[in-house]
């Protein structure tokens, strides 16, 4: 369960957040779905406590990141874009160092890893090192640290950025599987069909604030459009920085 | 707490210990300097210890044939080809006759005194000629019956106190200041690739967004890198122990030899420095907004041990530099091999001072990581 609530933050000249709220509950998909500089990685960042927000709150299951900001933190599975692979690690060490940081015993922190590798059918390259793998493999090492250590809220970063169809499928599933299992996933994305295909509920963002939160058909039958581009593009005004 | 930094210290060994380049990039100075040093000490010893035969260039040498003698007994020589230096020495054609006469017969050297190639020749010939002019002037007073040693009006008597392993001193600065720079080279290519290096390679601010405080995660890079430096110690001690057991130190009277208790002494003594080394290096490549202007700042850092060396080996400033980090312990580590009394106060407050330093940028580096700009290189 996250919330943000009112958030303010400038970077610099620039205005990233402007009263940004929005919540994501457990046992649903939440896209932030926003045009290019709409603020979503400032949000991301805010919301795991790397950037300090001017003004406002956001918490994890109850935990505020300003004040209780390590608890916050071990609520979360971060996806971030970019990766911050390792490359002289291989996914098993690499997995395994993060299960550990986020307070596993190293003998649980194994298992867990062993777990996560095979679910996400990666055993042939677990341990090789990163250095060289694909996109695809890239991407799976990367989910696989988010949730090795089964935090309650997973967010992921422009998840699906530079992905081939076996790997964003790969991912799609995983997700679906996570809302089964009753977590929070939320996604910052600008790519519409993937929003459309995968979110119950839709928080679209321009200029550091939401426009407007709802799932893809209701915010269809707002704005009286038939797809979820059309209603986006109605909703921020304009289609720029937008991807089909 | 413990296991965390457990976590992050297992992690920073095995990804830099992956990262062959730079730590052979470490080794090879380890490796290398103590084989330079001694080829370096070797050269130096030939020069100090044998005197060569100086051939000048003697122009109407046939004026005064016993000078000429004379010079050719200090070998001083005339002679032609590619060995000759730049020094004429003119006799003047008057000479025997200035000579005869009790007069100041006149020698001219003709050569560049700002070359400093020829500077300790022309200062030989100035004294074997003096010396000469000497001789030949108290046996004129005897002729005329008059003691020489009326000319004489003070005795200044030299007692040499120094002893061999004394002089060995500028030797003994430079191998305990390459023994020392170890920690600082070993660690830097370390220091940068796990600082500025994981900023750049995105895996910054993922490290950052776990459940960990900043300082646990410094603690475990600085902490990390100086197991390296001090690996690179432990390799430039054994290999210096090989290569100055070849340097030829009888001709000094003087050896440097590094036994296994001198190991052990510049281990213990070594610790705070490669723990200060890292700290400072991280600190700085922290500070800096890329990998290159990394590389640039921690060049110059590595100026500052240098400096602090230069100053207590040749004296340069006060006494009370000698309590800092670096000049004590390579004051400590000479005595250490001088076999002269270890200064144990100097050592043990410039040891604390070390650890101090270590833990003032270490802590500093920790707010660093809480500094948006500094984490996302704004």
């Amino acid at each position: 369960m996250i919330r943000v609530n009112d958030l303010y933050k400038t970077i610099g000249q620039v205005k990233a957040l402007n009263g940004l709220s929005f919540h994501a509950d457990n046992g649903t998909i939440t896209g932030l779905l926003g045009p290019n500089g709409a603020g979503k990685t400032t949000c991301l960042r805010t919301l795991l406590g790397l950037l300090k927000a001017d003004s406002g709150s956001a918490s994890i299951d109850g935990f505020d990141i300003a004040r209780q900001t390590q608890q916050a933190r071990q609520q979360i599975g971060l996806f971030p874009d970019p990766f911050g692979l390792y490359e002289r690690l291989t996914p098993r060490e690499y997995v395994q160092f993060f299960a550990e940081l986020n307070g596993m015993s190293s003998q649980a922190a194994k298992l867990a890893t062993a777990q996560v590798l095979s679910l996400l059918r990666m055993d042939e390259i677990a341990d090789r090192r990163c250095q060289g793998f694909s996109q695809g493999q890239r991407m799976k090492t990367a989910l696989a640290q988010a949730i090795v250590h089964k935090p309650t809220n997973i967010v992921l970063d422009e998840p699906t950025r530079g992905l081939d169809v076996m790997s964003t499928r790969v991912l799609r599933e995983l997700l679906l599987t996570l809302k089964q299992q009753g977590h929070c996933v939320l996604f910052s994305s600008h790519v519409m069909q993937e929003v459309a295909a995968l979110c119950d509920q839709v928080v679209v963002m321009a200029k550091g604030r939401v426009v407007a939160q709802g799932s893809p058909a209701e915010l269809c039958a707002r704005t009286g459009k038939n797809s979820l581009e059309d209603a986006f593009i109605t909703l921020i005004g304009t289609d720029e920085g937008i991807a089909a | 707490m413990i296991r965390l930094f457990n976590t992050l210290f297992r992690k920073e060994l095995l990804d830099a210990s992956r990262d062959k380049r730079s730590v052979m990039a470490g080794l090879y100075y380890a490796l290398g300097t103590p084989i330079l040093m001694c080829l370096l000490f070797s050269v130096l010893l030939k020069q100090l210890s044998s005197t060569d035969e100086l051939q000048i260039t003697i122009e109407n040498a046939e004026a005064a044939p016993a000078l000429v003698h004379y010079l050719a007994s200090k070998e001083i020589n005339h002679g032609e080809g590619d060995k000759v230096k730049a020094i004429r020495l003119q006799l003047s054609t008057d000479f025997q006759q200035s000579m005869q006469q009790g007069r100041p017969a006149v020698v001219i050297i003709d050569a560049d005194r700002s070359n400093d190639r020829l500077q300790s020749a022309i200062r030989r010939l100035e004294r074997a000629l003096s010396q000469y002019s000497n001789e030949v002037a108290h046996l004129r007073l005897l002729a005329r019956g008059i003691d020489p040693n009326l000319l004489q009006a003070i005795d200044v008597q030299m007692h040499d106190q120094a002893t061999p392993d004394s002089r060995g001193g500028m030797f003994l600065g430079v191998a305990t200041l390459s023994i020392i720079l170890t920690l600082f080279y070993a660690a830097m290519n370390l220091a940068i690739d796990t600082s500025a290096g994981e900023r750049e390679r995105n895996s910054l601010t993922l490290l950052l967004s776990q459940p960990l405080s900043s300082l646990q995660l410094v603690l475990a890079k600085v902490v990390a890198i100086s197991c390296f430096s001090m690996a690179g110690l432990l390799l430039i001690l054994v290999v210096s122990k090989f290569a100055y057991g070849m340097v030829p130190w009888q001709q000094l009277g003087f050896s440097i030899s590094l036994n296994l208790d001198f190991m052990l002494f510049a281990i213990v003594v070594g610790l705070p420095l490669a723990l200060m080394s890292a700290s400072l290096q991280v600190m700085v490549s922290f500070m800096a907004k890329s990998f290159k202007e990394a590389q640039t700042y921690v060049t110059l850092v590595l100026f500052v041990p240098l400096v602090l060396s230069m100053v207590t080996t040749y004296n340069i400033a006060d006494d009370y530099l000698q309590w800092l980090p670096i000049a004590a312990q390579q004051q400590a580590m000479i005595a250490f091999l001088k076999g002269a009394v270890i200064p144990v106060p100097q050592l043990m407050v410039s040891s604390v001072i070390t650890l101090l330093i270590f833990g003032v940028c270490s802590y500093a580096s920790s707010r660093l990581l809480k500094s948006e700009k500094v984490v996302f290189s704004l």
